[in-house]
């Protein structure tokens, strides 16, 4: 048997009391793809990191071709050939896809060398399948060309090794079937992949090993072959995902939200939202399927009021709320969850309790007449962190201490706790790990039981068709197909979210 | 473009020890590197630490000295504290001063007959709303039309500067008295003394009665909690109702008003008049002074204090043994970096 393209051999890291990672062994023979499966905190991120020379080990060595890797030497990774596709790109926006090749190539001296460039692009795109024209320009591209230049750049650094940090996030279906097809590419002449993903589908159609992490070890390593979704669910959890959430058989009551030919612009004052129209009835949950950046989030905030609507109107239970405040809109009974943790719907560096009040700070309990009363809320803050089962060491240690999973429960404590009428929920298991993904849909399908009314808006197909009461798309700022989830159509629906809508009216 | 663009600060050795215990060991380490300065200058350190200490605290009438300097610069510091933590960058204490000086100056001399007794709390609210004009003319620039606020404060410090100037060489100027200023106000304008017989006016209590309350709002109330969740992130702030309008306006309007009873209070209690140049540096000394107290207003109080006799000791210093007061700046300037580099990003709570 010849030597392993990379072993890295008793990886251990500590952050403090945490082990991110403990003496994990890990071996990638060159021209295999081995999949990287674990939650979110199992170690994934450190050990590529690790790989990468991003973070130095407490303990382990790395050998790659045979050479150890000098520990915590990004550019020694680089040049011994491991390339990273992370899950943000590094481009720059306004140069071509050949510029942004030669930014990352560096030591191309001082002369430029565009056509030689160019003319390599060209070869190794052909070669893959890949489809680039040097010449483009990168932010005319879609999402799915733009890991391909990311790829390019890899490949035209010689990497041997490359890490696709979970790259179908931000794919469409037909894009994804597109990246495998690269990837078995790559690996037919002769390179190797790590490929870190939280979708067992695609584990098991792409990769030739599986090895799963759990709490900073190695839970399980296994050749795909004969490996099942439900064993490698139950290695990365410890326990058998339980079945599809139920749902209580209810009939939908009457509208609650209500949106008529709504458009609205970005921040940058492109329209992205256009005379899109939708009716929500209590006790039903509207779940949007889409790609990312198809008018989702000017959807979301346009609703909550916190973009105006440029034209069109929405009602909430009969009455007419275009022109409202966020903050009327959250005293009338609408709760938001926005996508972004990290900086809308979170503060990091306040505490738990303050970021519960976040949106309420100006009503009792939380404050009485502009004075904040900590005492007086300490009550429904310990009531709601019980209730949403928030894993904290106390209410005053700050938000960014908690993991991703319980920073979402206290968004989710905050706006169901209030027990709204309507909620919008915009990806709101977006980086979770399948645990704390089922506690948020849980809860959410919980407020539906109640008979509140829910617009769900999701990039994950499977949450959409699992959550949804009807099931539509919002693509290119339309909002299209929507259908009863028994009349889901999976062919139409994926034309749809790959924008073939041309001959499908808007429907409602 | 590789990951060698990632500043890794954690590869240091971290600054252990409570933030407070930081801000003394950097105002120590200013002090030593001086020490340097001082020898190779040929001049014995401990001699010139002595004339400081002696400066500042050598008599009654020095520390009176002091405190009647701590008030502005503790006032505008508090303000500029603030406006900090709630992300909105005010350069122009300087300036708010300057024109809260300029306001108080003209009631007090215009009204002082009118009024009688009751010109003193009106000269003090006129100074207090001078200010207040002075920011909001800067916080409309910045959210009409987007000027980004350090530009727009900056630059209206020096218009400011220039219509003190102005008023003082035309209407207001005392004739005949050979230096920009206007006539002594009457006595009834004059801002009372702490203590009887003593040059100690009320500005302290005053700016330290501020600080506290400053300390209350931001940690008590709905406003306090708005200005931090403005300062900490724009996006959340937006989400939970408020906006930077709102922000914006209102932490001008309060260092407005800070900033321009610290020019009040430096013309009706020390000056008893508008002199040109009358706060020159103020300002400026009051960004230094928040960034020192790391923008905690309780903290702003020590940090004005530091300040301001380390001004008055450093100009007997001169005096006696010859050694330049600019000095002080120095030990000022290495401070506020020492405290800026133990201190941290991230290390303030929200």
């Amino acid at each position: 048997m010849s030597p392993a393209l990379l072993e890295m051999r008793g990886i251990s890291k500590s952050y403090g009391p945490v082990h991110a990672n403990i003496g994990i062994d890990l071996t990638v023979e060159a021209g295999s793809i081995v999949g990287l499966l674990g939650e979110n905190g199992s170690g994934k991120s450190t050990l590529m990191k690790i790989l990468f020379g991003m973070v130095q080990p407490d303990q382990g060595a790395i050998v790659f071709k045979n050479k150890e890797l000098a520990p915590g030497s990004p550019r020694d990774a680089l040049r011994a050939g491991i390339g990273m596709i992370h899950q943000h790109f590094t481009l720059v926006n306004g140069m071509t896809v050949a510029e942004n090749v030669m930014l990352a190539l560096g030591e191309a001296g001082f002369w430029l060398d565009r056509k030689g460039v160019a003319a390599r692009i060209t070869e190794l795109s052909r070669g893959y399948g890949l489809g680039l024209d040097p010449e483009s320009t990168v932010e005319d591209l879609p999402l799915g060309m733009r890991q391909r230049v990311e790829i390019v750049k890899a490949l035209m650094r010689e990497a041997d090794l490359l890490v696709l940090d979970e790259p179908t996030s931000i794919l469409s279906p037909p894009e994804v079937e597109g990246l495998i097809g690269v990837m078995r590419k790559l690996k037919g002449n002769g390179r190797a992949i790590i490929f870190i993903t939280h979708k067992l589908g695609e584990v098991l159609s792409v990769c030739d090993e599986v090895v799963v992490l759990r709490d900073g070890k190695v839970s399980g390593r296994t050749p795909v072959a004969g490996a099942t979704r439900e064993g490698l669910a139950h290695m990365m959890v410890g326990r058998t995902l339980a079945e599809p959430p139920r749902r209580a058989a209810r009939a939908p009551g009457r509208e609650r939200l209500v949106a008529r030919d709504l458009s609205a612009n970005d921040a940058a004052g492109l329209p992205r939202l256009q005379q899109s129209s939708f009716a929500l009835r209590g006790g039903e949950i509207l779940a949007l399927a889409g790609i990312d950046g198809n008018g989702q989030a000017e959807l979301c905030d346009t609703l909550a009021g916190l973009t105006p609507a440029l034209s069109g109107s929405i009602t909430l239970d009969g009455v007419d709320v275009t022109a409202w405040t966020s903050s009327a809109l959250l005293a009338a009974g609408l709760a938001y969850i926005p996508a972004d943790r990290s900086g809308t719907s979170l503060v990091q560096a306040m505490s738990i309790a303050d970021n519960l009040a976040l949106r309420d700070i100006a009503r009792p309990p939380f404050s009485h007449y502009g004075w904040l009363d900590r005492k007086g809320a300490r009550g429904l803050v310990d009531a709601r962190t019980r209730e949403f089962d928030v894993r904290m060491a106390g209410s005053d240690a700050a938000i960014g201490t908690l993991s991703g999973g319980n920073q979402q429960k206290v968004v989710l404590a905050r706006e169901i706790g209030r027990d709204p009428g309507v909620l919008i929920a915009f990806q709101p298991t977006w980086g979770l790990d399948p645990g704390a993904t089922r506690f948020v849909i849980d809860t959410i399908l919980a407020l539906r039981d109640r008979g509140g009314a829910v617009l769900y808006i999701s990039s994950e197909l499977e949450e959409v068709l699992s959550v949804g009461d009807r099931i539509g798309v919002i693509s290119e700022g339309r909002i299209v197909g929507v259908t009863d989830r028994a009349d889901v159509d999976m062919v139409k629906l994926g034309l749809l979210m790959a924008g073939h809508h041309a001959n499908i009216p808007a429907a409602a | 473009m590789t990951a060698s663009t990632t500043i890794a600060p954690a590869r240091w050795p971290a600054w252990r020890g409570s933030v407070a215990l930081r801000v003394v060991q950097s105002i120590g380490l200013s002090f030593v590197i001086t020490d340097l300065l001082i020898l190779i200058a040929g001049k014995n350190p401990l001699a010139a630490y002595e004339q400081i200490v002696l400066g500042a605290f050598g008599s009654w009438a020095r520390i009176v000295v002091g405190l009647n300097k701590a008030a502005p610069y503790m006032l505008a510091g508090i303000g500029v504290a603030l406006c900090f933590r709630g992300n909105v960058a005010n350069m122009g204490a300087e300036g708010q001063i300057a024109i809260g000086g300029l306001a108080a100056s003209i009631f007090a001399l215009t009204c002082a007959g009118a009024l009688g007794a009751a010109t003193l709390p009106f000269a003090m609210l006129a100074g207090a709303l001078g200010g207040v004009v002075w920011a909001a003319i800067a916080a409309v620039i910045h959210l009409a039309r987007g000027v980004h606020e350090v530009l727009v404060t900056l630059m209206m410090n020096f218009i400011a500067w220039l219509v003190v100037a102005e008023i003082l060489h035309g209407p207001l100027g005392e004739i005949d008295a050979g230096f920009p200023q206007t006539p002594m106000f009457e006595r009834v304008a004059w801002l009372p003394k702490l203590i009887a017989r003593s040059d100690l006016h009320i500005g302290i209590l005053i700016a330290v009665l501020a600080a506290i309350a400053a300390h209350i709002v931001l940690w008590q109330t709905v406003t306090g909690f708005r200005w931090r969740l403005a300062g900490a992130s724009d996006k959340a702030s937006h989400y939970a109702g408020g906006s930077r309008a709102r922000s914006v306006f209102s932490l001008m309007a309060v260092s407005g008003v800070l900033s321009g009873a610290a020019g009040a209070i430096e013309v009706l209690g020390v000056h008893y008049r508008l002199i040109e140049g009358f706060s020159l540096g103020f300002g400026f000394n009051a960004i230094a002074i928040a960034l020192l107290a790391t923008l905690k207003p309780l903290w702003v109080i020590p940090a004005a204090l530091f300040f301001a006799f380390l001004e008055t000791g450093a100009l007997s210093m001169q005096r006696q043994i010859g050694i330049p007061s600019s000095l002080v700046l120095v030990i000022q300037g290495l401070s506020l970096i020492f405290v800026l580099c133990a201190v941290g990003r991230g290390a303030r709570k929200v």
